[in-house]
C-alpha cells in the first residue's frame, strides 16, 4: 500500500526474516564482541553462550554460560576480560572445547567449566640502569631522594621503558617514598605486558574438531602462538604498532594468516614464513571492528564508513554508514552458502552487509555492544547481541528467509549505472554544435533581446488589465473579491453562474451591483442589472440569471459581465464570457 | 463401507487405515513417541535423529496407524509440505524444555496451518508437550499460549504433556485422536448420499 512509509515497510520486512527468541533487558550482561562465544561445551550438541562479563566498573566480572535463555554457571573473574575464545586443545574424548580469557598477562584456560592451567606471558627485559640503580637502594647506598633523580633520567632517555614498580613509585608523595623503597627493595624487578587480543589457529588439520593453537596479540607489539596442549610459545612474532584486533586463518604447520588491526589506524598481514608483517593497510581513520570475508578484510572504521581491501592491501570498496559502528562480527551460515558482515551502530540498529549492499536492517532497543552469530541451542542461525545496558538479545534467522542481493540502501537506482546504447553523432549534429560554438556571443544577445522584449510585452498587457479592471480578481485592497462565470445549457436558453468571493480575511463587502454588457441583437437577458447582498468573506455566492440566444445562424458573442461599486463608475471587476454557439431551436 | 467391512471392523478383524504426520522441531521426541507406541516387541532399543523420514505401524482397538516420522532438522523440513496431502491427522511434537525455540515451532506451526493442502480442511491435530519431565519445562498450558493454539477455530486440537521416554502422557492423546477419526468417520458417511 502506497500509505504505509518507506522506513516502516523496510522495518517489517527487515524484522520478517528474524524471529524474536528471546530478549532480557536486565539480564546484566557488559560485554563485548571479543569476549563473547559461542561453544558446545558438554558435547551433547547443544551450543552454549560463553560471555566474559566485565561487570559494571571494576567488580562482578564473571565468565557466564547460558543455556537457552537461562544462565547455567558463573565463573568469578579475577581481572577484567579482554578476549575470550572456545577451542579444542586435546584429543580426549568426550571432545569438548576448553574455554581461554585473557586478562592483564594471562590466559585462564577452563575445562569443564573448571580452572585448568594458567599461562602468563613472559616478562619483558628489564632496563639494566634501572636494576642497578634499584640494587644500590636495596643496600642502602641511596636515599629515596636519589633514587628517585636517578630514575627520572632513565625514563627520559633509555630505550627500554620503566618497570610499573619504578613508574609508581616515581607517582609518590615524598613522605611515602621511604615505605614503598622498604617493601619493595627485596623483589626482583619485573616489567610485564597485557595481552590486547586473542584468537585460534588450526594446528595441522582443517576439520570442524581439530586441535587449536592460541594466537595472542600484546600491548608489547608481539604477536604469540601457543601450542595447544603445553602451553608453551611456537612462534613469535613482531608488529610496528599494538595489536587491537585479530583475525587468524589456516593451519599452524602448513601456511596461515593473521590479519592484525593496530592502535596506528593500520591493518598489518603476517605470514607463516615471514615474521615481519608482509603487507599494511593504511586505513584512512581507526578501524573500530575486522571481518574477514573469505580473502578480503572488511573494516569498520570510526568515520561511520565500512571499507573493504584484498589481503594485499587493495582497496575494493567504502560504504557509508548512517552512525559510528560499535561491534562487527561475521555471519556465517555454511548451510546456506551464505556470508554477510553484521554491522551495530550507535543509532541503535545492526546492519547486515553482503560486500558492499545493505541486505538487512535490525533495529534494537538500545546500542548493541556485542555481535556473536552461530549455532545457539540447535538452532543453526542464531544471532545473538547485548546492548550497552546490560541486555541480552537473541534473534533466530527464519528458515525461509531470503536475503535479497539487490542494494536496499537508497540511493541512485541501479538504471543509473546501465550504459545507454547512444547513437554516433550525425553531420547536422557537429555543424550545429560549431554553429553554436563559434557564434555564442551573437545566440546569447539575440536570446537576451527577445526575453526582454517578451517581458516588456507581457508587463503592457497586465498593465492595461489592471487600468481597465479586466482581470476576474480584484485588484483593490477595500473589496478583494474573486469571480468565475460557468455557462450551462446547450441554447437557445443558457444559465449563467457567476461565482462571486470575497477574499478579505475578516471585511465583509457591501453595496455591489453586477452589470453585463452583451450585443442586443445576439442575446437578451431578463435582468442584465442586479444588486448583490452583502458578502461575507470566504464564502461562495452563486448567482444565477439567464441569457437567450436571439439568432439561428450559428454565431456567438463575448458577454462582459463588471462588478460595480455603488457610486463608481470604473468596476472593480470585469470578466469575459465567451457565449457558446446555440445549438437548440428555439421553439417558437 | 460396506455390510461385511463394517462387520470386520466390529469383530476388530479389519481396521480402519488412518496416515497420520508426525512434525515437530528436531530434537522434540517424535521417533521416541511413535516408539513407545508401537507395540513392545517392535520398539527400537535406542533411537537415533531420523535423517528424511520413516514409516512406522502401529494399531489400536479401532484403528490402524501409518505414521510418517518427518525429520525436524532445518534442512529436511521443507519435506513435510509433500505429505500433507496424504495426512488425515496430525501430532506436532514440541520440545517444552526448549523455550528459546518455542518461537520457531510457533514459525512452523503458522506455516503448516497456512499451507494449501491444510488450510480448508478439518484435520485433527494432537499437540504433544513432550519432555515434561525436564525440570525447567513449561506446562502444556504455557506451550499452547506460546503458539496461540486458541488462535485454531477450524480444527480439532488437543494437547498433551507428555514423557516418552516413560510413554507417560501418550495415550491421552492417541485416544483422543482415535476418536476425532471416528468422528469424522460417521460425519462422512452421514454426508454420503445412500
Ligand atoms: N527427558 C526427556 N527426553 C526425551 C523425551 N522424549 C525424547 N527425549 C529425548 O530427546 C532426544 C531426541 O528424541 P528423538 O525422538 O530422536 O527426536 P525427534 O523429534 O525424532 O528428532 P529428529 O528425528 O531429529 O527430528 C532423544 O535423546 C530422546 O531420548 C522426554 O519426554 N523426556
Ligand atoms: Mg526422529
Amino acid at each position: 500500500m502506497s500509505s504505509v512509509p518507506m522506513e516502516m515497510k523496510e522495518n517489517t520486512v527487515a524484522s520478517s526474516k528474524w524471529l524474536d527468541a528471546h530478549y532480557d533487558p536486565v539480564a546484566n550482561l557488559y560485554t563485548f564482541t571479543s569476549c563473547i562465544a559461542l561453544a558446545d561445551l558438554h558435547g551433547d550438541g547443544e551450543n552454549k553462550l560463553v560471555v566474559g562479563d566485565l561487570g559494571t566498573g571494576a567488580c562482578n566480572m564473571k565468565l557466564k554460560v547460558y543455556r537457552g535463555t537461562g544462565l547455567l554457571s558463573e565463573n568469578t573473574l579475577l581481572d577484567l576480560p579482554t578476549g575470550l575464545v572456545s577451542f579444542l586443545m586435546d584429543k580426549h574424548e568426550p571432545r569438548t572445547p576448553a574455554i581461554a580469557v585473557a586478562s592483564g598477562p594471562f590466559i585462564y584456560i577452563y575445562k569443564n567449566l573448571r580452572p585448568y592451567f594458567k599461562f602468563t606471558l613472559p616478562p619483558l627485559e628489564v632496563n639494566a640502569l634501572e636494576q642497578d640503580v634499584w640494587s644500590q637502594a636495596k643496600e642502602d647506598m641511596i636515599d629515596p631522594m636519589t633514587l628517585k633523580e636517578m630514575l627520572e633520567g632513565i625514563r627520559d632517555k633509555a630505550d627500554i621503558p620503566l618497570s610499573v614498580r619504578s613508574l609508581r613509585f616515581l607517582m609518590l608523595e615524598p613522605q611515602d617514598m621511604e615505605e614503598f623503597v622498604n617493601l619493595h627493595k627485596q623483589q626482583p624487578i619485573r616489567r610485564q605486558t597485557v595481552i590486547t587480543c586473542i584468537g585460534t589457529l588450526k594446528k595441522n588439520m582443517a576439520d570442524e574438531d581439530a586441535i587449536s593453537c592460541l594466537v595472542i596479540g600484546a600491548e608489547s607489539r608481539d604477536i604469540y602462538i601457543l601450542d595447544p596442549e603445553a602451553f608453551t610459545i611456537l612462534c613469535k612474532m613482531s608488529l610496528p604498532s599494538i595489536p587491537t584486533m585479530m583475525d587468524v586463518t589456516g593451519q599452524f604447520d602448513v601456511e596461515f594468516r593473521i590479519t592484525v588491526a593496530c592502535r596506528s589506524g593500520n591493518i598489518y598481514i603476517l605470514r607463516r614464513d615471514s615474521p615481519q608483517p608482509k603487507y599494511c593497510i593504511e586505513l584512512s581513520s581507526h578501524p573500530v571492528g575486522l571481518v574477514r570475508m573469505g580473502k578480503n578484510v572488511v573494516v569498520g572504521c570510526a568515520q561511520e564508513t565500512l571499507q573493504c581491501y584484498t589481503q594485499k592491501g587493495k582497496k575494493l570498496w567504502t560504504t557509508y554508514l548512517p552512525a559510528p559502528v560499535t561491534t562487527m562480527a561475521m555471519m556465517d551460515l555454511p548451510t546456506r552458502g551464505f556470508q554477510a558482515v553484521l554491522v551495530g551502530l550507535a543509532n541503535c540498529e545492526v546492519h547486515v552487509y553482503r560486500d558492499k549492499n545493505l541486505v538487512s536492517t535490525i533495529k534494537t532497543p538500545d546500542v548493541v555492544t556485542s555481535i556473536c552469530f552461530g549455532r545457539y541451542g540447535r538452532e543453526d542461525g542464531t544471532l545473538i547481541m547485548t546492548t550497552k545496558g546490560g541486555g541480552l538479545i537473541v534473534k533466530i534467522l527464519k528458515r525461509t528467509a531470503v536475503f535479497e542481493e539487490k542494494d536496499s540502501v537508497p540511493g541512485p537506482p541501479l538504471a543509473q549505472s546501465i550504459r545507454l546504447n547512444v547513437p554516433k553523432k550525425t553531420k547536422l549534429y557537429v555543424d550545429q554544435t560549431m554553429r553554436e560554438r563559434e557564434n555564442a556571443i551573437a545566440m546569447h544577445r539575440a536570446f537576451q533581446m527577445d526575453l526582454s522584449r517578451m517581458r516588456l510585452a507581457a508587463a503592457r498587457a497586465y498593465v492595461k488589465a489592471l487600468e481597465s479592471s479586466q482581470t476576474p480578481m480584484s485588484a483593490s485592497l477595500s473589496e478583494p473579491l474573486k469571480m468565475n462565470a460557468v455557462v450551462q445549457g446547450l441554447g437557445p436558453s443558457f444559465k449563467l453562474t457567476l461565482n462571486i468571493q470575497n477574499t478579505a480575511a475578516c471585511r465583509p463587502v457591501m453595496n455591489l451591483a453586477i452589470s453585463f454588457l452583451y450585443d442586443e441583437a445576439l442575446y437578451s437577458m431578463r435582468t442584465a442589472f442586479f444588486k448583490i447582498p452583502l458578502l461575507v468573506p470566504g464564502l461562495n455566492y452563486p448567482i444565477d440569471t439567464f441569457v437567450e440566444c436571439l439568432t439561428d445562424k450559428g454565431i456567438s458573442d463575448v458577454i462582459k459581465v463588471f462588478v460595480l461599486r455603488e457610486g463608481k463608475s470604473a468596476p472593480l471587476l470585469t470578466a469575459h464570457i465567451n457565449m457558446p454557439v446555440s445549438e437548440g431551436l428555439a421553439l417558437n | 463401507m460396506g455390510l461385511f467391512d463394517k462387520l470386520a471392523g466390529w469383530l476388530g478383524l479389519k481396521k480402519k487405515e488412518v496416515n497420520v504426520l508426525c512434525l515437530g522441531l528436531d530434537n522434540s521426541g517424535k521417533t521416541t513417541i511413535i516408539n513407545q507406541l508401537k507395540p513392545s516387541n517392535a520398539q527400537a532399543q535406542d533411537i537415533v535423529p531420523t535423517i528424511g523420514f520413516s514409516i512406522e505401524k502401529f494399531k489400536t482397538s479401532s484403528l490402524s496407524f501409518t505414521v510418517f516420522d518427518m525429520s525436524g532438522q532445518g534442512r529436511y523440513r521443507n519435506l513435510w509440505e509433500h505429505y500433507y496431502k496424504e495426512g488425515q491427522a496430525i501430532i506436532f511434537v514440541i520440545d517444552s524444555g526448549d523455550k528459546l525455540r518455542m518461537v520457531v515451532a510457533k514459525e512452523e506451526l503458522d506455516t503448516l496451518l497456512n499451507h494449501p493442502d491444510i488450510k480448508h480442511r478439518r484435520i485433527p491435530i494432537l499437540f504433544f508437550a513432550n519432555k515434561m519431565d525436564l525440570r525447567d519445562a513449561l506446562s502444556s498450558v504455557k506451550v499452547s499460549q506460546l503458539l496461540c493454539l486458541e488462535n485454531i477455530k477450524d480444527k480439532p486440537w488437543h494437547i498433551c504433556a507428555s514423557d516418552a521416554v516413560k510413554g507417560e502422557g501418550l495415550q491421552e492423546g492417541v485416544d483422543w485422536l482415535q476418536e476425532q477419526i471416528a468422528l469424522s468417520n460417521q460425519n462422512d458417511e452421514n454426508m454420503r448420499p445412500s
